[in-house]
Order: C-alpha cells, then sequence, then structure tokens
C-alpha cells in the first residue's frame, strides 16, 4: 500500500495532465483493502454480457473472495463448514444494506452516525434535520430519518457517489457501486481514504470548527504586541541605563560630566532648527 | 539586496499567517450578512386549530418547504429539496406531519411539524409519468390513523400516515388512461378514480379504501371529446371542456353510472374570443371559468342547473374554498383597485353576502395578486375574522389581517439572476449623515465597555452590548461612499422581473422596482430577465448624473424570441427608459469605450450573429466606427459542438435601425468531432480584471512572463457519455478534453485530455491561469487541475543589459494575429466536494494573492488560496522554492474548516458567487446567492494595508498614556537627584 502511494506521488510529481492520468490508472488497480471489492467492481460494469459469461465470472468471483476470505477466517474450521460460512457471509454482505430492485432501479439504503455527547449516539434533533445527503453530485438529495436512515430509490446500477452535507462534520465521499449482475448488490467504500465498508453506515472523518479560538489574555501577548516591544525597550533605558552608568568609574563620570558641562547640555530648544540658527 | 531581505521578511509574515483569512466567533455579523428566503409559494397550509404557535406550511418554486410563524413571518424551519425534486401538493396529516408529494408524484415525504425532521419517505415505483395528487384524510379525526391517498406515475397509493407504509397499491397501467381526479368519500370508505381514456371516453372507478380492490368501473363516451383538465365542483360532478373549447361539460357519477351533459359557453359568459380555461380552484358547487379576460363564477345546483354568480376582472386571485362550520364554505378574492387591493370574503353558499370586505394599501412595486390562501380565526366575539396569505407579482409573501398587511416577505430574492454593484454617491460638504453621539456620558460609557472587551475584562452581559454596539456601528450602514470602497450598492435582478439595491454594509433593500418592461404585457406574453450590466459609471464627463444599468430580458425562454431593455437609475430605481421588444439578444458585450456621457457602448448579439450598438446615438457611433476594425466576438453552439468567430462586414441591409446594426464576417470555427465530443463548459475572462504584472520571479531569479490575453476562451468537452451526470458512464468510454483558445484567430494554443473523466466542469479562467473542476472515474473523486500559460518569445528578456539598452520586446506591442510560443503547465489534484459555483476573487489592483471561491455541494463557500493549485508544486521544493513560498505537493487540496467564507451558515440553493473589488487594495467584495443569499469582505493575503478591525486602539492610548506618565516620573526624578546632588 505505501510503495503505491509513493509512486503515485512520484508521477504527480512532474505534474503534466498526461501524466495525471497514469496515475489515475495506478490507483485503480490499488488494491483496497476491504473484502473483494476491488474484483467484483471491475467486471459489475457490463450488464450485457452473455448468461454463460456471466455465471463463469460469477463462479471466478466467488472463488476469489473465498480465497480472500480464507486468508483472513479462521482456519480452525473444516473446509465444508468454511465454504458454508463464506457463502453466507458472501449472500450477507449483499443483505445488509440491499433492498430488492424495482422496475429498473435498485434502492441505496444507508445509515448517518454522527457522534456526540448524547448516549443515543445522535446530536440534537435540530442538527440531524439539517443533515442532507447527496447522491451524485445533486442529482438525487434525501434527508436522514429520525434514526439516521437515508434511502435513494431508483437508482440504475453502476458507480455512485454518495455525499454527506452537514455543518459541523467534515464527511468522506462515499463511492457506491450497483451491481446489475448480482441484483441489488451494493458495495461502499471512502474516496477519501480508500477504506471500504462492510456495512453502510456513513460517519464523519472529522468535526469542522469554523471559528479561530481566540486566545485568553496574556501578559505575553501585551509583551509581544509591538506596542509592549515600545514599552519594555523604554523601561530597559530608564531603569537599566542609570544602573550602566553607576557601574561606571567615579573619575571616568566626573570627566564625561565636565566635558558635558563645557560643552553646554544639549536641552530641547537647541535641537529645534530656530534654536539652531541662533 | 534590500528587495530580497524586504521580500524574506514578506514571506516570513505571510507564512507566520494561515493561508486564508478566518474569523473569530465574535467577528460573525461585523463584514457579513446572511438572507434567509423562500423563493415564490406555490402552496401553503395553515395550521392554527391548535393552541400554540400558529403556523403556515408553505411550499415554493424554489423546491423549498418551509414552517413560517404566522404573527412575524420568520422560517421556523426550512427544508430545500433537491433541484429537480419539485413538490406537487403538500398537506398537513395526523395535525404533526406535512406531508409532501414530489417528484412527480413519485416520492411521499412526512416531515415533522414542530422542527421539520423527516419523519419518513416512501417511494412510488409506477409505469407512466402522470398527474400526481394528494389526498390525505382532511377530516382530521386525529386519533384514527389516517391514510393518504396519494396518486403518482399511473399509481393509486394508499399510505399510513404514521409511518408511511404502503397499505395497498393500484397500478393503473393502461397507457391510454389519464386520471384527472380521485375522490374519497367523506362517509364510506370509497375511493373514486376518474379520468379520460383517449379523448373522448370517459371512465371512473369505485376502489374499496380499505384494500383497492376495484369494486365497480363505469365507462361513458362523450363525442365531442375532452380537453384540458377538469374540475371536480363537488363530490360527484365533475366540469371540463371539450376540445373545441366551446362546451362545458359536466360529468356526475354517483347514484349509479355516469351521465354526461354539456352546455355551449356562450350560453353562460356570452361571446367570447380566445382561449376558456376552468381555474383549477376547490370553490364548493361552484367553479370559475376564464374566459374574455374576465372571471365568471358559475354554480352548479344539485340537480346540475348552471347559474352565473359574478364576472370579475381577471386580475384577481381567488383562494379556495375553506370550510367554516356548519358546512358552510368561504371563499377569498383579492382584486386590484388601482394602488389598493380589495379582499373580499364571499360564502361559497350565498354568493351575495360578503363575510368581509377590506381594502388595503398595497405598494404599487409588488404588481398584481397572483394566488391568495385564506384562513379562518374565531374574533373575540365569537364571529369569523380572516387572514389571508399573498403572492405578489414579485414573489414576496404576504399576511393580510384586519385590513393591513401585518407582514411581507421579499422572496424575490430567493430567485435572483444576476448582480451588479454600484457605488455610492459620494458625501457632500455641509450634509452631515452621521448621527452626533448622544451624549458625553454614553460615549464614555461605550469606550470604557470597549475597553474593557479589549482587555478581556468584561463579563458576558458586556459583551453582548460590546457585540450590539459593533453590529450597529452607524460607520458602515451610511448612504455616502466611503474611503475604502467598502460601501456599494448591490443591485439585483431576480425572477420576478425586479430589481432590488441591497446596501453592502447590513444588507437592507435601498429600493425595489419592479420593471414595467419585464412584466407581461400584449406584445410579450413571458418576459424573463437576463442579465444586468453597468450601462454608466459618471465619474469625469457627468459627475452630477446618477450611474445607470442595462437590463436585458427576453420575451420568451427560445432563444430567437425578441428582447427587451431596460435602464434604470442605480439610485432612485426608476426606469429611465426602455427599449422593446426589439431584436432578440444572445449575447452583450460591454466594449471598453464610452460616450461623452459615459455611458459604456455595449454590443448586443442577435440570433443571426448580427450585431446591434447601443447606445444609439451617432456620437457613439462614430466611436465604433474608429474602433470597428478590432470588434471581433464568437459564438458558442453548444449542440452542434461548433465555435464560430466573427468579426464585422457591413451595416446591416434589411433592418429599420439600420445605421446601428451590421452584419457579421465569419472568421473561422472550430468544429469538435460531435459524435465524441460534446462541449460542456466554456469560461473566459472576466473583463474587469486587474493584472498587476505580467512577468513572475521564480525561485533562483528566473523570470517567466505570463500570457495575458482577454481573448482566450477555455472550452471543456467530454465523450457524450461522460457528459450526463455521475453513474452513467464507465471510466474506459468516458475522457475529458480541455482546449485554450484564441478567440480572435481560433487558434488552439492548448489541448489536453483526461482519461476517465467526466462532467460536470466547473471553470475559472483568471490572469494566465484556468482551474477546473471535474469527476475522475478512475479514483472515483473529484479533481481540480490548473493550467498555467507563459510566454516564451519573451523569455530570453532576462538579460540586465539588453533591459537598460532597450534591445527588448518587452513594449513591442502585442497582436493576437502574431502567434506566440507559449508554454503551459499544468498540475491536478483531489478535491473532496462536489461544486456548485467556482470563482476567483479580484481586487483593485491586481496585487494581492489570490483565492479561490468553491461553493461547495452542501452550499458552504470555500476559499481557497491559488497557492494550493500551483503547477511548480513538488514534493519537496527546494529552499529557494519554499522561500518563494511554493508548497510541498500533497495529492489532495487541504479543505481548512476556518477558510469557509460563509463560516458555520449555509447559503442554501446555492447557485453563483460575485467578487467586487473594493477600493482597498487588500480586500475584496464576496456576495452569493442561492435561495439564501450572504456578503462578506474577504482579504485574501490579509489587510496588510489597512489597521484590522479587532486593532487594539485601547492598548496604543494605554501605551502613549504609560509614556507619558513615565516621562513625568523619571523627569521628577532627576530634577530630585540633580537637587541631591547640588546639595552634595
Amino acid at each position: 500500500m505505501k510503495r503505491t502511494e509513493q509512486s503515485l506521488r512520484y508521477t504527480r510529481a512532474q505534474g503534466c495532465g498526461e501524466i495525471a492520468q497514469r496515475r489515475h490508472a495506478a490507483a485503480l488497480h490499488h488494491p483496497l483493502p476491504a473484502v473483494h471489492l476491488g474484483d467484483v467492481r471491475l467486471t459489475s460494469h457490463r450488464p450485457h454480457r452473455s448468461p454463460a459469461y456471466r455465471s463463469t465470472i460469477s463462479s471466478i468471483e466467488s472463488i476469489l473472495a473465498m480465497m480472500e476470505l480464507e486468508r483472513w477466517g479462521p482456519s480452525k474450521f473444516l473446509p465444508t463448514s468454511r465454504l458454508l460460512i463464506v457463502l453466507a457471509f458472501v449472500s450477507c454482505l449483499s443483505c445488509v444494506f440491499v433492498a430488492g430492485r424495482s422496475a429498473d432501479g435498485y434502492t441505496i439504503n444507508g445509515r448517518v452516525k454522527i457522534p456526540s455527547a448524547g448516549a443515543k449516539g445522535f446530536g440534537l434533533l435540530g442538527k440531524i434535520s439539517d443533515v442532507k445527503v447527496i447522491l451524485n453530485g445533486g442529482q438525487k438529495v434525501t434527508f436522514l430519518r429520525p434514526d439516521g436512515y437515508f434511502s435513494f430509490y431508483n437508482v440504475p446500477a453502476g458507480t455512485h457517489l454518495i455525499e454527506v452535507a452537514a455543518i459541523g462534520y467534515f464527511f468522506s465521499p462515499v463511492r457506491v457501486d450497483v451491481s446489475a449482475r448480482n441484483p441489488g448488490k451494493v458495495q461502499a467504500a471512502l474516496t477519501e481514504n480508500r477504506r471500504g465498508l462492510i456495512e453502510l453506515v456513513l460517519e464523519p472523518l472529522r468535526e469542522e470548527q469554523y471559528y479561530e479560538i481566540r486566545e485568553p489574555f496574556s501578559i505575553m501577548s501585551v509583551v509581544k504586541s509591538p506596542m509592549g516591544l515600545m514599552m519594555g525597550f523604554m523601561l530597559i533605558v530608564v531603569f537599566l541605563m542609570p544602573k550602566l552608568v553607576e557601574n561606571m568609574d567615579p573619575e571616568e563620570m566626573r570627566r564625561a560630566q565636565e566635558e558635558m558641562r563645557s560643552q553646554g547640555v544639549p536641552s530641547l530648544s537647541s535641537l529645534l532648527p530656530s534654536a539652531a540658527r541662533n | 539586496m534590500a528587495a530580497r531581505i524586504l521580500a524574506v521578511f514578506l514571506l516570513l509574515f505571510l507564512s507566520a499567517a494561515p493561508l486564508g483569512s478566518s474569523l473569530y466567533e465574535d467577528q460573525v455579523g461585523l463584514m457579513d450578512w446572511h438572507q434567509k428566503y423562500i423563493g415564490k409559494v406555490k402552496h401553503a397550509v395553515f395550521h392554527t386549530q391548535r393552541s400554540g404557535r400558529k403556523r403556515v406550511v408553505v411550499s415554493t418554486e424554489e423546491n423549498v418547504i418551509a414552517s413560517l410563524d404566522l404573527r412575524h413571518g420568520d422560517i421556523f424551519w426550512r427544508r430545500v429539496l433537491g433541484a429537480n425534486d419539485v413538490v406537487d401538493a403538500i398537506d398537513v396529516a395526523l395535525g404533526k406531519f406535512v406531508i409532501t408529494l414530489s417528484s412527480d408524484g413519485s416520492t411521499i415525504r412526512a416531515w415533522n411539524l414542530p422542527d421539520g425532521l423527516m419523519v419518513w419517505e416512501t417511494f412510488i415505483r409506477g409505469s407512466k409519468s402522470s398527474k400526481s395528487l394528494l389526498l390525505s384524510g382532511t377530516n382530521s379525526k386525529v386519533d384514527k390513523d389516517n391514510t393518504i391517498l396519494a396518486f403518482g406515475e399511473g399509481c393509486l397509493v394508499a399510505v399510513s400516515s404514521a409511518d408511511g407504509e404502503v397499505l395497498w397499491k393500484k397500478d393503473f397501467a393502461d397507457a391510454s388512461f389519464e386520471v384527472q381526479q380521485i375522490i374519497q368519500s367523506p362517509g364510506r370508505d370509497v375511493v373514486y378514480v376518474l379520468g379520460f381514456v383517449g379523448s373522448s371516453s370517459f371512465d371512473a372507478y369505485q376502489i374499496n379504501g380499505k384494500n383497492g380492490e376495484v369494486m365497480h368501473h363505469d365507462t361513458a363516451s362523450f363525442a365531442g371529446g375532452f380537453s384540458g383538465n377538469t374540475l371536480l365542483v363537488s363530490d360527484d360532478v365533475l366540469v371540463a371542456l371539450d376540445a373545441a373549447m366551446s362546451h362545458l361539460i359536466t360529468i356526475s357519477f354517483q347514484g349509479g353510472g355516469l351521465s354526461i351533459n354539456e352546455k355551449p359557453i356562450s350560453n353562460l359568459v356570452g361571446d367570447f374570443a380566445g382561449p376558456v380555461e376552468i381555474l383549477a380552484l376547490k370553490l364548493g358547487r361552484m367553479f370559475a371559468l376564464k374566459a374574455n379576460k374576465l372571471i365568471t363564477f358559475i354554480s352548479i345546483s344539485n340537480d346540475g342547473k348552471l347559474d352565473v354568480l359574478e364576472k370579475i376582472n381577471s386580475a384577481a386571485a381567488i383562494s379556495d374554498a375553506l370550510s367554516v362550520s356548519d358546512g358552510r364554505h368561504a371563499v377569498g378574492l383579492v382584486q386590484q383597485v388601482d394602488n389598493k387591493v380589495e379582499f373580499t370574503v364571499k360564502l361559497g353558499n350565498d354568493w351575495n353576502t360578503n363575510l368581509l370586505k377590506e381594502t388595503i394599501n398595497m405598494d404599487h412595486q409588488r404588481g398584481f395578486v397572483r394566488k391568495v390562501f385564506i384562513n379562518n380565526y374565531i374574533r373575540t366575539d365569537r364571529s369569523h375574522g380572516f387572514r389571508a396569505l399573498v403572492v405578489m407579482e414579485d414573489h414576496s409573501l404576504l399576511l393580510v389581517q384586519q385590513g393591513e398587511i401585518v407582514w411581507g416577505r421579499e422572496d424575490g430574492l430567493a430567485s435572483i439572476l444576476d448582480v451588479t454593484t454600484s457605488e455610492l454617491p459620494v458625501e457632500k460638504d455641509g450634509v452631515s449623515v452621521s448621527k452626533v453621539e448622544q451624549n458625553l456620558f454614553e460615549w464614555l460609557k461605550g469606550h470604557i465597555l470597549k475597553l474593557k472587551g479589549t482587555l478581556m475584562l468584561a463579563s458576558p452581559e458586556d459583551m453582548v452590548v460590546i457585540q450590539g454596539m459593533r453590529l450597529k456601528s452607524s460607520e458602515k450602514s451610511k448612504m455616502t461612499r466611503d474611503h475604502n470602497g467598502f460601501r456599494k450598492l448591490l443591485i439585483v435582478l431576480t425572477r420576478g422581473g425586479k430589481l432590488f439595491a441591497l446596501h453592502t454594509g447590513d444588507g437592507r433593500i435601498i429600493w425595489s422596482r419592479l420593471l414595467e418592461s419585464l412584466r407581461k404585457s400584449e406584445a410579450c406574453e413571458h418576459p424573463t430577465g437576463l442579465r444586468i450590466y453597468t450601462w454608466q459609471v459618471p465619474h469625469h464627463h457627468a459627475m452630477d448624473e446618477n450611474p445607470s444599468v442595462l437590463v436585458v430580458g427576453r420575451c420568451q425562454q427560445n432563444l430567437d424570441a425578441p428582447g427587451i431593455l431596460s435602464f434604470v437609475d442605480a439610485y432612485t430605481g426608476s426606469e429611465i427608459k426602455s427599449v422593446g421588444p426589439v431584436h432578440s439578444v444572445l449575447q452583450v458585450i460591454p466594449l471598453p469605450f464610452t460616450d461623452s456621457t459615459e455611458q459604456r457602448l455595449h454590443l448586443l448579439i442577435d440570433a443571426k450573429q448580427r450585431v446591434h450598438l447601443y447606445p444609439r446615438s451617432r456620437e457613439a457611433l462614430s466611436i465604433f466606427q474608429q474602433e470597428r476594425s478590432n470588434i471581433y466576438w464568437y459564438s458558442v453552439e453548444a449542440d452542434k459542438s461548433i465555435i464560430r468567430g466573427y468579426a464585422i462586414k457591413r451595416t446591416c441591409v434589411h433592418e429599420d435601425a439600420g445605421d446601428y446594426c451590421f452584419e457579421p464576417r465569419d472568421l473561422w470555427s472550430v468544429v469538435f468531432p460531435g459524435k465524441s465530443e460534446k462541449i460542456v463548459s466554456t469560461v473566459t475572462q472576466k473583463l474587469n480584471e486587474v493584472v498587476h504584472t505580467q512577468a513572475k520571479v521564480m525561485a533562483e531569479q528566473e523570470l517567466m512572463y505570463k500570457y495575458i490575453s482577454k481573448n482566450l476562451l477555455f472550452v471543456a468537452t467530454a465523450s457524450p457519455k461522460a457528459s450526463h451526470e455521475i453513474g452513467s458512464a464507465i471510466p474506459d468510454e468516458s475522457f475529458l478534453v480541455v482546449y485554450l483558445i484564441d478567440t480572435i484567430t481560433g487558434r488552439i494554443l492548448q489541448r489536453m485530455t483526461h482519461q476517465g473523466c467526466q462532467a460536470p466542469v466547473h471553470a475559472v479562467f483568471s490572469e494566465n491561469w484556468v482551474v477546473y473542476h471535474y469527476f475522475n472515474l478512475r479514483a472515483h473523486r473529484y479533481e481540480m487541475s490548473v493550467i498555467e500559460i507563459y510566454d516564451q518569445s519573451r523569455a530570453d528578456n532576462k538579460d540586465v543589459l539588453k533591459l537598460v539598452v532597450g534591445k527588448h520586446n518587452l513594449t513591442s506591442p502585442t497582436s493576437s494575429y502574431s502567434r506566440p510560443e507559449v508554454v503551459a503547465k499544468s498540475q491536478s489534484y483531489f478535491f473532496t466536494h462536489s461544486v456548485k459555483a467556482i470563482t476567483v476573487t479580484l481586487t483593485a489592483k491586481g496585487i494581492t494573492s489570490k483565492q479561490l471561491l468553491i461553493g461547495t455541494i452542501s452550499d458552504q463557500v470555500l476559499a481557497l488560496d491559488k497557492r494550493y493549485l500551483d503547477p511548480r508544486r513538488s514534493l519537496n521544493p527546494s529552499q529557494a522554492e519554499k522561500e518563494e513560498g511554493v508548497i510541498p505537493l500533497t495529492d489532495s487540496l487541504p479543505i481548512i474548516p476556518q477558510s469557509y467564507v460563509t463560516h458555520a451558515l449555509k447559503v442554501e440553493g446555492l447557485r453563483g458567487i460575485v467578487t467586487v473589488p473594493a477600493k482597498l487594495e487588500s480586500t475584496t467584495l464576496v456576495f452569493s446567492y442561492g435561495v439564501d443569499i450572504f456578503f462578506t469582505r474577504l482579504a485574501p493575503s490579509r489587510t496588510y494595508d489597512s489597521l484590522t478591525e479587532d486593532f487594539s486602539y485601547a492598548l496604543l492610548l494605554i501605551t502613549i498614556v504609560a509614556l507619558i506618565a513615565a516621562i513625568f516620573v523619571t523627569w521628577v526624578w532627576s530634577e530630585r537627584k540633580e537637587l541631591q546632588e547640588k546639595w552634595r
């Protein structure tokens, strides 16, 4: 994972349109950490292939899925039971956030979860009612039900984008694949961090703070300001300079004073141009 | 060297500050304002039965559902639905839910009445498109879980109003059956579905209200054929027009079978010409017929006899019948009488008695009454009182009660079409606008409070007072021009044909005017406003004249419809003159020339690409003739994928206004392969943009020359599949191509392909760069790309010696016909959000660094520093580059919450963002509009040329006082010391 990201950045560094495309290709082959999201999605775009082709692909796919799962799944089960578990798991994946198909579209069901101080897992009702869920950049807009669930109806098969607009929270857009081949199978991944979602439960990545925090009044801030620096300098001149003078040799002092007296103390009036003329 | 040190200091200063401006919470409202609107009301349902808050639920043409306070007109809550989720009907069910039917009857939603939370949502999937109707049990028995009947997409659905569960569904799949009405019988649970089959047959279904089974089916045919809509007059009588529109058909369908009667309309109305229309109003055993510019009220007796009750002028609005006590119906009528409005409430059963007759003074600028909704209340003396919610021609909403306007909302501002600005008048001597402070004590108190505030000693109550004082400061809402150019008039054109002038200080309406020329007239049936331009900005020659704006409109929606021009005084709002309907208007080009009265020359291009010069004066013509050979323009034909360039050929041959009309000459055309590329977006530079410097100093003393040409056009094309919405294309078959085209010669300066990317493309063009936003299907994320263009032909002008000797080509004139060598640099980044609008900050001299203003899908405006979109960004910038402010490369653009210009607010339904430079170089004014409007002031690189609002004057004063005190103290000390010295 790290390596691909690195190469991605290097190609980007050259900064040209054509190179940007190569980067996208890299991003596509980037292995997704979720259960078998990558494999399925690549084929799910072709709804009009022959049934035979479809069945072979799906069987290959399920094997792939099994292999993938085997790597992670508990290895103490017997092979047959493992197969059963895998099958159950795969079918469950599709049933978790999928509803049936109607005439020519599917339904995407999901849930927005906003963590807050409230124990129920939802903030104030006023807040949840302001949340909008947006499909494909504004093609469809829906709102949350009191329990945080939302649905998009009549969505055609394909790859879609769901965004959540909520003031105060930053949500990652979600890539949702609705498969035409396996009716109603939906897979989702966050696009910001390419994390796959087992369930379509959208949670904010972070809270957003729109205002600067005003720092409390402190002496240091006054001292650091230009005015404070000016004051400080003045204080140094007023209080430290006499001390310096005190440390001087008394004889030297006297000499200096006499010298000054002979020249005359430079007064303010003598500094003025009119005085200088006299 | 000194310059370099200065630069380093500046950079240090800049890098110390976070990129972009940010706001403290207590600064909200100091330089910004936000106004909430809902749009033109379509439906309204009152909710006043219970004690507690009296409210009215409305749905609007901007797809807003809102609950308004009936006392003050404030918004309790508001939900903005998606752009294609048009609300068809609303109702209140169970006394606690607002039910809406939207998206052509396919979506039913229930909203909690107190707080607007969506309680449930049900989707109806039918087989065909049809009328959409909503019927919620109006006989509101709260305890019973009553059902809602909804008809949409050819399906009749009964839905439980408590949880949205579909109880039963009946699909009228027969394609020719056009359902017109649905009736629920009050007593029995029977639902009648009535409609036409073909044009001459009428069908009625009786459906069991419990389970949706068809109980009975009747058909009757009528030879004359039906046309248009039907209207339900009572529970069993339907009224329709025949195909020839000469007869009125009444269909009664209860009591066993259907019976159809017809009656010539001329018998009722007298001789008439022109179209006849049955007004879609529920009046209760009565209906209204519009013919001959008159509205005729006709009642139907139980045996089917038709009687004419009254004829009124058609400039009246009629409400639906409202059931008052014991089966009586009241109907509200609002008529325009000169400057006044007459509000009458009549009894449906007894037309001659007026329950109420009131005359209300109405602002002439609101136009005619468009819609009225009435509601009754019981007065203290147990008689019936009526209030009316009135929708006016300018889309404003008024509540009328007891002969007065209780409140009004300027909801025309929810549909702004275009914005321009105008300077305020100069403050004249002797005219003191500012008020003198009340007295010294108040003044002192205020300043002590402020001092406490700056020293952070103030209590929360004090803070509230301080905040109030800051917000109310009269300085920002004065009606005169200010030194910094912050105070301006925003002149906005709305869809209702009304112009508003808003003050930038506090957003109040200075004047508003319903433009006469944009109102419906004989010559112009459906006028709409298009754009607004600055017509005259008097400064040198015509100092005493008021500035004026040009409003361009069109008579119909289609492009070749005749145009309307209107010239409006920007200070008073009065219409100076109007022209039209004239030739069609496709494009308006303001020229950089003005005549002796400072009127700007404008070229209006019509559908045949002929050019019309305005103002139509000899002087303007002579100015134009001098520049005639330098005028070029282009047209974009998106449907044919062609861009053409034109110049002027000769004066028009067949045109009345011969001298001011010119015929075009084709210069060039760029034809995109229509089968593989479709034009999705075209963007040019802003005409009023100022570029400060042509050279850009790079790191290591390198110099690059920006290629600056006002004649560049950015075009984005996409493969046909990729030009639709996201979700319909796959990466392999979609690509995006962007072009930079010189509009004088048609030369393509740059072409770039993005494979696997698709529309929508939002772009902004400024100086020598374009930034555009599109969707990357491969990564399934949005991306933003930047292209910067540099002029290579001037690149060798780096030698100081050459510059001194004068051997450089910097002063040589640039021509668009020369073919400069250009170099384009580009880089792409990921961007999280969908984008609705994108623009760039403009400042007076163009010195200040730029910020992109991005209107995101969540209706916020994000300010993103242009430095993030710099093709020179690399993973590890060199030391010199870092000094210059090049940010290390990241794969996505950062979204810093503090740089949201709209901070915690939303500009619901955001459509556009406009930036206007202030006089102060560091500052720019930002106005964004949608359903809401929002204005703020931005300083992209902080206010380096003036003290900020939070500059601590108190600290300055304290320092000065302390210094003076110190002088005295030290003076006393030195005196004393000197004295001691002398005594020693």
